[in-house]
């Protein structure tokens, strides 16, 4: 509950930070009546638009995470790192840079939806079924690593030059320019990952007692490893292929709220939906309010908070092994 | 900075009358290129840069495909044995370097960023290859034109329009964008708002500034990018009340040259086009 609130609060706070100082509620007004004005036009098609990506693209982030972490029961398993955002960021460029999705909207998302299930099963498949921390990591920095070479080849053999300069975007991911175009495209794919995700709850929960008591209890394994994996594809390919690969949302949001929701998985979907919301939402803020003259890369920031956090966690694991 | 450019063409002027005009002449960069075609005699011209056949880059296109190209490579320019040497500012300074070093005479031209930059830097060229009267021709060809435009522009208060580009580029004052919108009658917003050459404007302060036309001048048309898309935010289209964004070819500015005009001209006619519509409006 308290959660939603905050979430609520950032989504308006968001709407009124911009370039430019506007009456919002003006434009609120404005754009409520039928009155056609400017300032209702930069609130519904610039900020609105803006605020609602970095809530449903933070959300997905946040919730393929704690699936993630509860499906593989490894602390470090998320989008970023498993090569999910990766592979959504590569199937989604490949659409893009190919001309494909100038005449087919659904071509880009439906190519980082692809991209993103192939990633993951890459690395799954890499790091085999009981796979260690270790070996997890190491196959997703793997398919990372290469997803993000191809992206950088593609972009450079792309016919449009402006292109180059958008390997940035995707690796570090941006919410900037968008409109409700952008918006509606993604929409359809995250809502239908959450919706998978929805109901995996109770079987994440089976899960940390251990797969042999899990499937005593009714769930079949095979059937939840392929739900959460084409969820996941589905959401964070279709949120990837709008804001590029945002890192450590993923990884994070689950970490800090799981004492708070008592070490559930189940608890821990919905919270880590409405956290990661939240930290995106955020981190975008943040970069508005930014002092240097050019807005920085979303990315950047959540790249900056996320990965001393990450690093905490490895030492963290290390003193466990001792 | 014009004086300068003054006793340097006075000097040029003068050595080139004591010894004989250059007669193999190689370009190595594509604002030369298109200097070097317009002024030269066609014998003077030994080889044109790789970019000078690129039709949306060049406004030479069609004349620069009779000659070999070369891709300011040391050993390619060698291989021409040319006499002079023709770069801009941009030009690979270490090919310049070198072929200086090896005795071979490089000249350089001036970026340029206003009219009176573009008619120093046709001097300039015109006398380094002993063309000054081609010169002047085309100094006062693109002045008759200019002047055509600026007398059929009405003294009524400009409409106001930006040039916004993929990722929200855009072009303040002591640009040839800035100076091409200003001939042809129009405001430029972007100069208003403080930006001086080219920087990035955005989408908010754009739709505040509240623009009655935008234009574009983009490289590559019919690619697509994230850029690309920006173009097409529902936002602009609003603004612009359904105008289309007005695409003008950027190989009129992309180098300084007497085919500003051409632009100028385009610019001219999109403002009548707009007077017009707008005009047409008020009678509903």
């Amino acid at each position: 509950m308290l959660m939603s609130g905050v979430l609520a609060c950032l989504f308006l706070l968001s709407l009124f930070i911009g370039a430019n100082p506007i009456p919002v509620l003006a434009a609120v007004m404005d754009a409520a009546g039928d009155t056609q004005s400017v300032i209702a036009l930069i609130l519904t098609e610039v900020r609105l638009p803006r605020a609602l990506i970095a809530l449903l693209a933070g959300a997905t982030l946040g919730l393929c995470g704690a699936a993630m972490q509860g499906l593989l029961r490894n602390p470090l398993a998320s989008p970023g790192l498993v090569g999910s955002a990766g592979g959504a960021a590569l199937g989604a460029s490949l659409t893009l840079y190919s001309g494909l999705a100038a005449g087919f909207w659904l071509a880009l998302p439906a190519g980082g939806i692809v991209g993103s299930l192939l990633a993951t099963l890459l690395v799954y498949s890499l790091a085999g079924r009981a796979a260690g921390t270790a070996t997890l990591i190491l196959a997703g920095v793997a398919v990372n690593s290469i997803a993000m070479a191809l992206i950088s080849l593609l972009i450079n053999l792309a016919p449009s030059p402006y292109a180059v300069r958008e390997i940035v975007l995707w690796m570090l991911g941006s919410i900037a320019n968008h409109s409700m175009d952008d918006f509606w495209i993604m929409l359809p794919g995250t809502l239908l990952g959450w919706a998978l995700l929805a109901g995996t709850g109770r079987s994440l929960d089976a899960l940390t007692l251990g797969e042999e008591t899990a499937h005593t209890l009714g769930v079949n394994l095979d059937r939840l490893r392929w739900r959460i994996f084409i969820a996941i594809a589905l959401a964070v390919g279709s949120a990837v292929s709008t804001t590029g690969a945002i890192g450590f949302v993923g990884l994070v949001t689950p970490h800090l709220l799981r004492p708070l929701v008592g070490f559930q998985p189940g608890r821990l979907l919905p919270a880590s939906a409405l956290g990661g919301a939240i930290m995106l939402l955020c981190a975008d803020i943040g970069v508005r309010l930014f002092p240097a003259g050019t807005e920085i890369k979303v990315g950047v920031l959540t790249a900056l908070v996320g990965a001393p956090f990450f690093l905490f966690l490895i030492v963290r694991s290390r003193r466990w092994q001792t | 900075m014009r004086f300068f450019y003054l006793i340097a063409c006075c000097a040029i002027a003068a050595a080139v009358h004591a010894e004989t005009p250059p007669a193999r002449v190689v370009s190595i960069n594509l604002c030369s290129d298109q200097l070097l075609l317009l002024l030269a005699k066609p014998e003077q011209i030994v080889s044109v840069s790789r970019l000078a056949l690129e039709p949306n880059s060049s406004y030479m296109a069609e004349r620069a495909a009779h000659y070999p190209v070369n891709d300011a490579k040391i050993e390619q320019l060698l291989g021409f044995n040319p006499d002079l040497v023709l770069g801009s500012e941009f030009s690979p300074h270490p090919s310049i370097r070198i072929m200086r070093h090896l005795g071979y005479r490089v000249e350089t031209i001036p970026l340029s960023s206003n009219l009176e930059d573009i008619r120093s830097n046709i001097r300039y060229t015109a006398a380094l290859l002993d063309a000054a009267d081609k010169g002047e021709q085309l100094i006062a060809e693109m002045d008759r034109r200019l002047r055509q435009v600026a007398s059929a522009t009405t003294a009524a208060a400009p409409p106001s329009a930006l040039f916004y580009q993929p990722r929200g580029y855009t072009s303040g004052r002591e640009t040839l964008q800035h100076e091409a919108l200003v001939l042809a009658g129009w405001r430029n917003l972007s100069a208003d708002h403080g930006i001086r050459g080219y920087g990035e404007i955005d989408l908010e302060t754009l739709l505040l500034a509240q623009p009655q036309q935008l234009f574009s001048s983009a490289y590559a048309p019919g690619t697509d990018s994230l850029a690309q898309r920006q173009m097409h935010h529902p936002a602009l289209n609003w603004i612009l009340r359904g105008r289309p964004i007005i695409n003008i070819p950027y190989k009129y500015w992309i180098c300084g040259g007497p085919m500003i005009a051409d632009a100028v001209e385009a610019l001219a006619q999109a403002r009548l086009d707009l007077l017009h519509d707008s005009g047409g409006k008020k009678h509903k």
